[in-house]
């Protein structure tokens, strides 16, 4: 029976918060899914067949597995030795090799740590001047990809195996017949690389007719050109944002969508720190139309459509720059945002204000004038050499895919050469690529998959070869950080499915010699490192070349780019229609990481959808057009949202909305990346492709778009939004700045319920038994630091053996990510402020999963850990029915060893490689039901220090056990006889989290908390330490660091407090804007 | 009517009680003795491809444990020596003895020899031997008196009791760190055994360790 909690009282103190659109509404739906204590489908067997059904299946399985019993004789296992030992090879000791991760416009320097030699997790190199150890959730994410069953594995010329030697052998004879290269074109992605800059200008010395041309779905490169325009000689930005006191971003996705996002976030976040109330802390502006990354850390945020982004950086340059003749210009274009100058007007004040310490950032999205003019407002500011560097930078290609492709239909191409990229998918829709392609008469395509761009039988040129592409951990090559320091990519295992590089292809074609990738990148480095073989050496082990790092150009602004441009700009869209704006997904990228089922289960830091994008609307748009959440299907305590048709320019796609707080109004959201053609296993079925209503003229921004509702409500988005409420408790605490100098232990005092009992009833075995451990392991989570990057996700998925479990166990709230970022809104339903909190086991000191366990499976050690023993669980979940902070995982199928669109599918009726599976189980009780290719790399990619769980196994955050376990009997191995066997952070002897390592903000530290020097230690000392549910009594050894946000009291959204604290307050506050419509539930807008 | 339950059936109820405790009793006895490794792996002798004898090779040549096994200080796994280790050796000694024809077939193709595997611990178990070997435990407690066998069997049960026998008492085991390698080594008596053991407790800083995080994870 269902037991119904009490009501819980609002806090007295503390903001409300809110997860999602129907708890802020109310609907029933909403209260009956809270008072559940686990989601609809959560715990429960809702598939149709009856339990009595699955009896009458079990009972027959249950008597083959008698039989099976006669046999129970362990195995008998073979142990195959090396013939010869390789050198320096200790067997299950990990190695690790530094390497890097090609990025469009740089790279990220990595560590790489193979086991056995298979590379298994990827982490930042902490080394590098320019790092802290940071990465992304791409890089994190990397090494699945690696591992990707659906890689392009052969050479094919028109769609048929061909060997490897007769398609180099096609290369040389292409380098042999090209001439002076006329018909020869080359498509390449953007690179930081040295080696093929050099390459490139070799090939184009050689065949100086041939024709280059550079693609990217998405430009991240725009910040380049522009300012090698306004500098007059090549050079590119790089944004010193621990320098900024005050930081403008106009649509700018800084911290998520932008190159080096992670660089950023290192410094945003180092400007944002806090150890004391003396400390003083960055402000961050944001305007854009989407809500972003960026626009969540943004202290004040300005929601604006597509259309009145330009405008509103114009106004703004009129108030900070000198008068100059451009200012007619700039008048007419900023008269469209004159309404939003209370916000504008301040913002530029603030800025002045801070000249020489504040920063405007300009976005991928918008056309060169805006950037040009950001530039020349930061000239004004006195930021260069402040704030932001401009590092000398080579020229790169011309992009202009458009000239490639009309030369391609005019016929001037006979042999077009394709490396990375996938154009037939993502090039804008009114170039027709595949038709262009198709015109060529020799297709060379290099790809790491068989994707829209690889041979089509429909349409396909005469010959077109497909080579398999070597991923970065299986190559040779370089490549430049975003500072400009050199970083070698180095191969840790042999291309598995035999693929070539880049690097290779380029000198086949070009008949150069040497043509190794191994012996190109080292000719390379000899023309930058010098000759030296230490030098080399030094270089391949350091991960980077010390002292390469661009110098800070000194330049000198030509206003006269910008006024040309500013002159060339085309007014604001006509009016009437909704506004486009179409964005690098945080996850997808512009469709690269498709395949990669981390990614796809990660939830989008914003949205928090998974294995989807959709139609993002505004809450008042959605209404306007009758698209409303509270009218979406709702079946089962499930709901289904709208199909709606967007048509741009007799251009159509359909896609499920979903309504996002904070968009801009009369705006849509569209992800790229999604609704593939030919992907592989993964990403097939994900999402609808938005790339197809994007034009030449319109890549970012579109006007004048239609929605249609097909009336269809039965589209299911598996989302992680609404799950693991909250309820009105200050889970997450934060305050001004004013208010934090006032009083720095704010947090504390948030306390809006109290404990039951003053002290626990029992006494604690902890409390005794920890007097044994040597040390006592804690964790601190800095908010003020966290941006939501969720690149701590993907780390913690890599390093502790976690399965993905596909959409529809998402939408059953069964994922199984061991830390979460939850993200809440708070404010209007229109324009909500937003927080983001990791959110993992807390290891509660009396901790209420433990003593619910009927079989001691989960238990605390002397160290303070509160562990789970797999192979004592029978999967009861009392624990996880008893955990107030929903952390606990459970296993509800054998996700490791099953195909996830299979996971109903008694083995009785299915089939594995073409063999019945109860027989194939017979057979081999060890191996999967995967297919055999999936199964063998599947096993490639885990942890071998981490179980792997099996079906009807709780799991949950272990602190990184195994790496505290490794670091203990490293030192216990070094200390032999001398009893020096504490690990401590003065020797460096103190592992890391995997998620404390991949944190580019440094959001989370853990450490030794019995050591008062540690780091950890400092930081719970801290008046903003917090505990979550602290009225529970069960003493988590995990504590937040409460948020500071710091806004301008100028500005029209300045509050007191970072967000209404009580229903009464918000209404009677200036949040109430007539814009923000009252909801109908009857509680107010909130 | 009596015929239906005739007399004997009085006696029923207690019969069935009776034997249900009997049988209950022996299969509580027979799975407590035969369930476990102790029966099951104690004496697991499989004929390894290639007849190799460690007490020649230790009693005999003198060879230390660590010549072949040389990561069993530095990794969790003490490995099997590759076929080069064998050969830098028998390359002069016993060069063309047919019971080596697989060494040399595997020294001259790159295949490894196919060696059986006798000890095995479940996947879910984490055992280090570094942390063993370089903190006072010989070989000699888990795999027996390696040096007098001549073909490899299992000698101790290498159960989840046995581990915490020493766990929860090491004193009793622990050796000076340069009689590891020693199996033949034993203190003089078992007090002489307790008092070193207590003294090397004490002063390398060993811990009783009996969580499960110890060694599962």
């Amino acid at each position: 029976m269902k037991t119904i909690p009490p009501p819980c009282h609002e806090p007295e103190t503390g903001p409300k918060y809110w997860r999602g659109l129907d708890q802020v509404a109310e609907t029933p739906e909403f209260r009956q899914w809270v008072e559940r204590e686990f989601p609809a489908g959560a715990g429960e067997w809702t598939d149709p067949v009856s339990r009595r059904h699955f009896v009458r299946i079990m009972s027959a399985s249950f008597l083959l597995a008698g039989l099976g019993a006669t046999g129970c004789r362990r195995p008998v296992e073979k142990i195959y030795p090396f013939a010869k030992m390789p050198e320096n090879y200790v067997h299950g000791v990990p190695q690790y090799f530094a390497t890097a991760m090609p990025s469009r416009r740089g790279a990220t320097a990595l560590i790489v740590k193979s086991s056995d030699g298979r590379p298994t997790k990827i982490e930042g190199n902490p080394d590098l001047p320019d790092g802290n150890g940071g990465t992304d959730p791409l890089a994190q994410a990397a090494v699945l990809g690696l591992y990707d069953p659906d890689r392009a594995m052969r050479f094919a010329l028109n769609g048929e195996a061909r060997g490897r030697q007769a398609a180099l052998d096609a290369l040389t004879k292409l380098s042999e017949t090209a001439g002076d290269g006329s018909g020869l074109a080359f498509l390449l992605e953007q690179s930081s690389s040295p080696s093929r800059a050099r390459l490139q200008a070799a090939i184009a010395g050689k065949f100086p007719k041939a024709r280059w041309h550079v693609y990217e779905a998405v430009d991240l490169d725009l910040g380049r050109q522009t300012a090698s325009l306004a500098y007059k000689t090549p050079v590119e930005p790089y944004f010193k944002l621990d320098q900024a006191r005050v930081i403008l971003s106009v649509d700018c996705d800084f911290i998520g969508s932008e190159e080096n996002a992670h660089g950023n976030i290192r410094r945003f976040a180092q400007g944002r720190a806090l150890e004391g109330k003396e400390d003083s802390m960055s402000r961050l502006y944001a305007v854009e139309s989407l809500f972003t990354l960026t626009g969540l850390n943004a202290d004040h945020r300005l929601r604006l459509p597509p259309s009145l982004i330009v405008p509103a950086l114009a106004r703004l340059a009129l108030k900070i720059l000198a008068p100059s003749d451009m200012d007619g210009k700039l008048r007419d274009l900023s008269a469209a945002a004159q309404a939003h100058d209370s916000w504008i007007e301040p913002c530029a004040q603030d800025l002045k204000t801070n000249a020489g310490r504040s920063l405007v950032l300009a976005g991928y999205r918008l056309p060169p004038a805006a950037h040009l003019l950001a530039i020349a407002i930061n000239e004004a500011l006195g930021a260069v050499n402040h704030t932001v560097e401009y590092h000398t930078a080579p020229a790169a290609i011309d992009p202009d895919l458009a000239g490639l492709a009309a030369a391609l239909k005019g016929g001037q191409v006979q042999t077009l050469v394709i490396l990375g990229g996938n154009p037939a998918y993502n090039a804008p829709a009114d170039l027709d690529w595949p038709q262009a392609q198709a015109k060529a008469k020799t297709v060379v395509r290099l790809g790491s998959h068989e994707d829209e761009t690889a041979w089509n039988a429909a349409l396909h040129a005469d010959a077109q070869w497909d080579l398999p592409q070597a991923h970065f951990l299986e190559s040779w090559g370089d490549a430049r950080t975003a500072d400009g320091t050199l970083a070698p990519i180095q191969p840790l295992i042999d291309p598995i499915f035999g693929g070539i590089t880049e690097l290779e292809v380029l000198a086949l074609i070009g008949g150069l010699t040497p043509s190794t990738p191994y012996e190109i990148a080292r000719e390379t480095f000899r023309s930058i490192g010098g000759d030296s073989e230490n030098a080399w050496r030094k270089y391949l082990h350091d991960g980077y070349l010390a002292g390469s790092a661009a110098p800070a150009a000194s330049v000198r602004h030509d206003p006269s780019a910008l006024a040309g441009a500013l002159a060339q700009l085309k007014s604001a869209p006509s009016q009437g229609g909704l506004e486009i704006v179409f964005y690098r997904d945080a996850k997808m990228d512009d469709g690269r990481y498709n395949n990669n089922g981390w990614l796809q289960e990660l939830p989008d830091p914003i949205t928090k959808l998974t294995w989807d994008n959709a139609v993002l609307l505004s809450p008042a748009t959605a209404r306007r057009l009758n698209v409303d959440y509270r009218k979406r299907g709702a079946q089962n305590q499930k709901f289904f949202e709208h199909t709606v048709e967007v048509t741009l320019n007799n251009r159509s796609i359909k896609g499920p909305v979903w309504v996002q707080p904070g968009m801009a109004d009369d705006t849509i959201g569209l992800a790229l990346g999604y609704g593939r053609q030919r992907t592989g296993r993964v990403g097939r079925g994900a999402g609808f492709d938005a790339c197809k209503l994007r034009t030449s003229d319109n890549l970012y921004y579109a006007a004048g778009a239609v929605l249609r509702d097909t009336g269809d409500t039965s589209y299911e988005l598996a989302t992680t939004q609404s799950h693991w409420s909250m309820e009105g408790r200050p889970v997450v605490r934060e305050a001004n700045l004013e208010q934090y100098r006032k009083d720095p232990a704010f947090a504390q005092k948030m306390k809006p319920e109290k404990p039951p009992v003053e002290s626990p009833l029992y006494p604690n075995p902890l409390d005794t038994t920890k007097l044994n451990g040597l040390h006592q392991w804690g964790l601190s989570i800095d908010l003020n630091r966290c941006v939501g990057c969720s690149a701590c996700m993907v780390a913690c998925q890599s390093e502790n053996n976690i399965p993905i479990v596909g959409k529809e166990m998402v939408g059953k709230s069964r994922e199984m990510h061991w830390i979460r970022l939850d993200r809440y809104y708070a404010g209007p339903v229109e324009d909500p402020q937003a927080v983001t909190q990791p959110m993992l086991c807390q290891h509660c000191e009396a901790a209420p999963c433990e003593s619910v366990c009927p079989v001691n499976a989960t238990s605390h050690d002397d160290e303070g850990l509160n562990v789970m023993t797999y192979n004592r669980c029978v999967g009861t979940r009392y624990c996880s029915n008893n955990c107030p902070y929903k952390v606990r995982r459970f296993n509800f199928f054998d996700y490791n060893r099953r195909p996830l669109d299979h996971l109903y599918k008694s083995p009785l009726v299915t089939e594995t490689d073409g063999q019945w599976e109860l027989l194939r189980w017979l057979k081999n009780p060890d191996k999967g039901n995967l297919p055999e290719d999936q199964w063998q790399l599947s096993r490639l990619v885990k942890n071998p220090d981490v179980s792997v769980r099996m079906r009807g196994v709780m799991e949950k955050c272990s602190l990184c056990l195994q790496r505290i376990e490794q670091a203990k009997i490293a030192a216990k191995v070094k200390a032999r006889d001398s009893g020096h066997i504490r690990l401590s952070e003065k020797e460096n002897t103190v592992p890391k989290t995997a998620c404390q390592q991949a944190c580019p903000a440094e959001a989370i530290v853990f450490g030794d908390t019995s050591d008062a020097g540690s780091a950890v230690s400092k930081a719970k000392k801290q008046e903003r330490t917090y505990t979550v549910l602290e009225f529970l009594l069960t003493k988590p050894r995990c504590t937040y660091l409460a948020r500071v946000r710091n806004p301008n009291p100028l500005m029209p959204d300045y509050r007191e407090h970072p967000m209404p604290r009580t229903t009464e307050e918000f209404n009677s506050g200036p949040f109430s804007s007539p814009e923000s419509e009252t909801e109908p539930s009857g509680k107010g807008a909130l | 009517m009596s015929d239906i339950f005739p007399k004997w059936t009085n006696r029923l109820p207690r019969n069935i009680i009776i034997g249900a405790l009997l049988a209950g009793t022996a299969v509580t006895g027979a799975v407590s003795y035969y369930f476990t490794p102790k029966y099951t792996r104690v004496g697991y002798e499989p004929i390894q491809p290639v007849a190799f004898p460690h007490s020649a090779h230790v009693n005999q040549l003198g060879l230390d444990c660590r010549y072949c096994h040389n990561g069993v200080e530095k990794s969790w796994y003490s490995n099997i020596p590759a076929t080069s280790v064998c050969m830098n050796c028998h390359n002069q000694v016993l060069k063309d003895d047919p019971r080596l024809a697989l060494v040399r077939e595997s020294a001259a193709s790159g295949e490894p020899i196919p060696w059986v595997q006798i000890h095995k611990l479940p996947d879910y178990v984490y055992f280090n031997h570094s942390v063993h070997v370089n903190r006072g435990v010989s070989c000699v407690e888990c795999h027996g008196q390696i040096n007098r066998m001549d073909e490899v069997y299992h000698a101790k049960p290498l159960s989840m009791s046995f581990c915490l026998d020493c766990h929860r008492d090491p004193a009793a085991r622990l050796r000076p760190l340069d009689k590891i390698t020693d199996l033949d080594w034993k203190a003089a008596d078992g007090d002489a055994q307790l008092a070193q053991g207590k003294a090397y407790v004490h002063d390398w800083n060993v811990q009783s360790l009996q969580t499960c995080s110890t060694c599962h994870r």
